[in-house]
C-alpha cells in the first residue's frame, strides 16, 4: 500500500502537480491516466523517489519516504521494480545480463542460480532465444518484455511502469497489458501503471486516477469510467472513437 | 556571479562523495576495474606512445639547433632532452591529450546512460550509480596513469635516440651519455604524481559533467565540450601550483 499526501511539485513558475492525494493498493493495478503533459510521469518519479516533491508526503506502508535514509531506501527500492518508459535497458549488458543485474548486487546466488531466476523471468514475459543479445538488437515490444522480466527479477512488492504500451502495436500492447495483470495478481504486488492508452485502461484499470492540469479530477474502475459525468474525463475518453460512441456525445 | 562558481564545486564535492562510498560487492568493483582499465589505460598506449616518439625526436633536433656554440658539451643535448620529457612533457603535455581522449569518453558515455534513463533504472534497483559507473574508472585513471607517464618518458628517449642514429646531429654515445647525466630519481615521482592527480581531474570531472548531463543528446555534447575545457584549464593551474610546491 502506497499513500501520498497532498503532493504538489513545480519547476520555476509553472506548478505541475497541485496537491494530490491517493493510495495505490496491492494486487492491484492502479493506473494513472490523462493527456500528454498533464504530469503523470512527474508524479511517478516522485512516488519512486527520483524527484524530490516541494511539499507532502509519500508513504510506503507505515514508512515517510522523505524521512529515510540512504540505507533504508537502498532496501526499499530493492523491493521496487520500475518499467521505464524508454524501457532503459543497460546497454553494456546482454538481455540476460540486464535480468540478472540487480541480482548480482543484491544477492549470493551463484551463478547457475541466477541464471535460473533471469530465465525464469524472461520465460515469464514470454521472451525465448534472445539470451546473448544487446538491448540495440531487440524490437521496441521485446525491449519491453526484458524490461519487465528485469523489473520483476527480485520479485518485487511495488511495480511502477511508465507508459508500458506506447509505441506499441495494438496487438503487442495487449500482451503486455495482460502480461503486467497477470504478474501483479499473481503475485500480489502493488503495480502502479501510467498511460494514456484507451485500450489498456478499459482492460485492465482495477482503479483509475484521472490527472488533469495538475489535479486527480476523478477516481474510479473500468466500469464506471464510461458512465461518468466529468467533463474533462468524458472529452480524454472521447478522444477514443469507440469509447465515444459508448458514452455518446 | 560568484554563486555560478561555488555551485558547482560543492556539487561536485558532494557527487564526489557518493562516488566513494563502499562499493556493494568488491567483485562488482574489480570486474569493472579491469574493464575500465582496458577502455581507459590500454587504449590510450598507442596514441600516447606515438606522440612521445615524434616528440622526443623533435626535442633532440631543436635542443641541438640551439647550441650549436661549441663550448658546450654535445652530451648537453641528451641532458636537455631528458629533463624535458620528465618534468613536463610526460605529464601535463600527456594529460592534455588524455583530457582530450579519456574526458570525452568517460563524459560522452555516462551522459548518455544519463539521458537514456539507465542510471535512474540502476538508482531505483538500490544500486549506487556514482559508484558503479565513475568509481572503477576513477580508481584506475588515477592509479594506473603513471605507467603511461613511465612509458611515455621511455617513448620519448627512444624517438631522440632514432633521431640520433638516423642523423649525424650528436653522436649516439653523446646522447646515451647525456640522458644518464645527472639523474634525479625524485623528477621521476614528481612527474608520475602529477600525471596522477591529472588523471584523477580528468576521470572525476568528466563522470560528473556525464551524470548530470540534460537536454538530451545536445546536453551529451556540451557535458564533453565542457568537461575537456574545464580540465585542460584545471591541468595547467594545477601544474603551476604542484610545481611550485614540489621543486622549490
Ligand atoms: N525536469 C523538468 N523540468 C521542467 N519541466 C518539466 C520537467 N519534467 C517535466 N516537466 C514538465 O512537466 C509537465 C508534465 O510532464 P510529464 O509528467 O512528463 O507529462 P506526462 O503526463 O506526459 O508524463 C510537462 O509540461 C513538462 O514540460
Ligand atoms: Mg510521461
Amino acid at each position: 500500500m502506497i499513500k501520498v499526501e497532498h503532493l504538489s511539485k513545480s519547476f520555476g513558475d509553472f506548478n505541475v502537480l497541485k496537491d494530490i492525494s491517493t493510495d495505490f493498493r496491492p494486487g492491484m493495478c492502479n493506473m494513472i491516466i490523462g493527456a500528454s503533459g498533464s504530469g503523470k510521469t512527474v508524479l511517478l518519479k516522485n512516488l519512486i523517489g527520483l524527484m524530490e516533491p516541494d511539499s507532502g508526503e509519500i508513504w510506503y506502508g507505515g514508512k515517510r519516504l522523505s524521512e529515510m535514509g540512504y540505507e533504508e531506501k537502498s532496501s526499499l527500492r530493492q523491493n521496487i521494480g520500475v518499467l521505464f518508459q524508454g524501457s532503459a535497458l543497460f546497454d553494456f549488458e546482454t538481455v540476460l545480463g540486464n535480468v540478472m543485474f540487480p541480482m548480482n548486487f543484491f544477492t549470493d546466488w551463484s551463478m547457475e542460480q541466477k541464471m535460473e531466476r533471469a530465465r525464469f523471468c524472461l520465460d515469464r514475459v514470454n521472451v525465448k532465444n534472445a539470451d546473448d543479445k544487446y538491448p540495440s538488437e531487440l524490437s521496441g515490444g521485446m525491449q519491453k518484455r526484458v524490461g519487465i522480466a528485469r523489473a520483476i527479477a527480485m520479485n518485487p512488492e511495488y511495480l511502477f511502469c511508465d507508459e508500458p504500451n506506447s509505441g506499441l502495436d495494438p496487438y503487442t500492447s495487449g500482451l503486455i497489458d495482460k502480461l503486467i495483470h497477470g504478474i501483479t495478481r499473481e503475485y500480489g504486488i502493488t503495480t502502479v501503471i501510467n498511460t494514456h492508452d484507451m485500450n489498456s485502461i478499459l482492460e485492465i484499470g482495477d482503479r483509475i486516477e484521472f490527472i488533469y492540469e495538475g489535479r486527480i479530477l476523478w477516481e474510479g474502475d473500468r466500469h464506471s469510467i464510461l458512465g461518468t459525468d466529468c467533463q474533462e474525463l468524458r472529452t480524454f475518453v472521447g478522444a477514443n472513437v469507440l469509447a465515444r460512441r459508448i458514452i455518446g456525445g | 556571479m560568484i554563486k555560478r562558481f561555488i555551485e558547482p564545486i560543492g556539487r561536485y564535492c558532494l557527487f564526489l562523495k557518493m562516488v566513494f562510498r563502499r562499493p556493494e560487492k568488491w567483485g562488482i568493483f574489480w570486474r569493472q576495474f579491469v574493464l575500465e582499465t582496458d577502455k581507459l589505460i590500454l587504449s590510450s598506449i598507442v596514441i600516447v606512445g606515438v606522440i612521445s616518439v615524434f616528440i622526443g625526436g623533435v626535442l633532440v633536433i631543436q635542443t641541438a639547433s640551439n647550441m650549436s656554440n661549441p663550448v658546450l658539451d654535445r652530451m648537453l643535448v641528451g641532458y636537455m632532452v631528458r629533463e624535458t620529457l620528465v618534468l613536463e612533457f610526460c605529464s601535463t603535455v600527456v594529460a592534455l591529450i588524455l583530457a582530450g581522449k579519456m574526458g570525452s569518453n568517460i563524459a560522452s558515455e555516462i551522459g548518455s546512460m544519463r539521458i537514456s534513463g539507465q542510471i535512474d533504472a540502476m538508482d531505483m534497483m538500490g544500486v549506487n550509480s556514482a559508484g558503479f559507473l565513475v568509481l572503477p574508472k576513477v580508481m584506475s585513471a588515477t592509479f594506473l596513469s603513471p605507467l603511461l607517464m613511465l612509458f611515455s618518458f621511455a617513448l620519448g628517449l627512444l624517438g631522440g635516440w632514432c633521431v640520433v642514429e638516423m642523423t649525424d646531429i650528436i653522436p649516439a654515445a653523446k646522447y646515451i651519455s647525456g640522458i644518464k647525466y645527472a639523474y634525479n630519481g625524485f623528477y621521476v615521482f614528481y612527474s608520475g604524481f602529477k600525471m596522477s592527480l591529472f588523471c584523477f581531474l580528468i576521470s572525476s570531472i568528466s563522470a560528473y559533467n556525464g551524470y548530470y548531463a540534460d537536454g538530451g543528446s545536445l546536453g551529451v555534447g556540451a557535458s564533453s565540450t565542457r568537461s575537456i575545457v574545464v580540465t585542460s584549464i584545471l591541468i595547467l593551474l594545477f601544474d603551476l601550483i604542484v610545481t611550485q610546491l614540489m621543486l622549490y
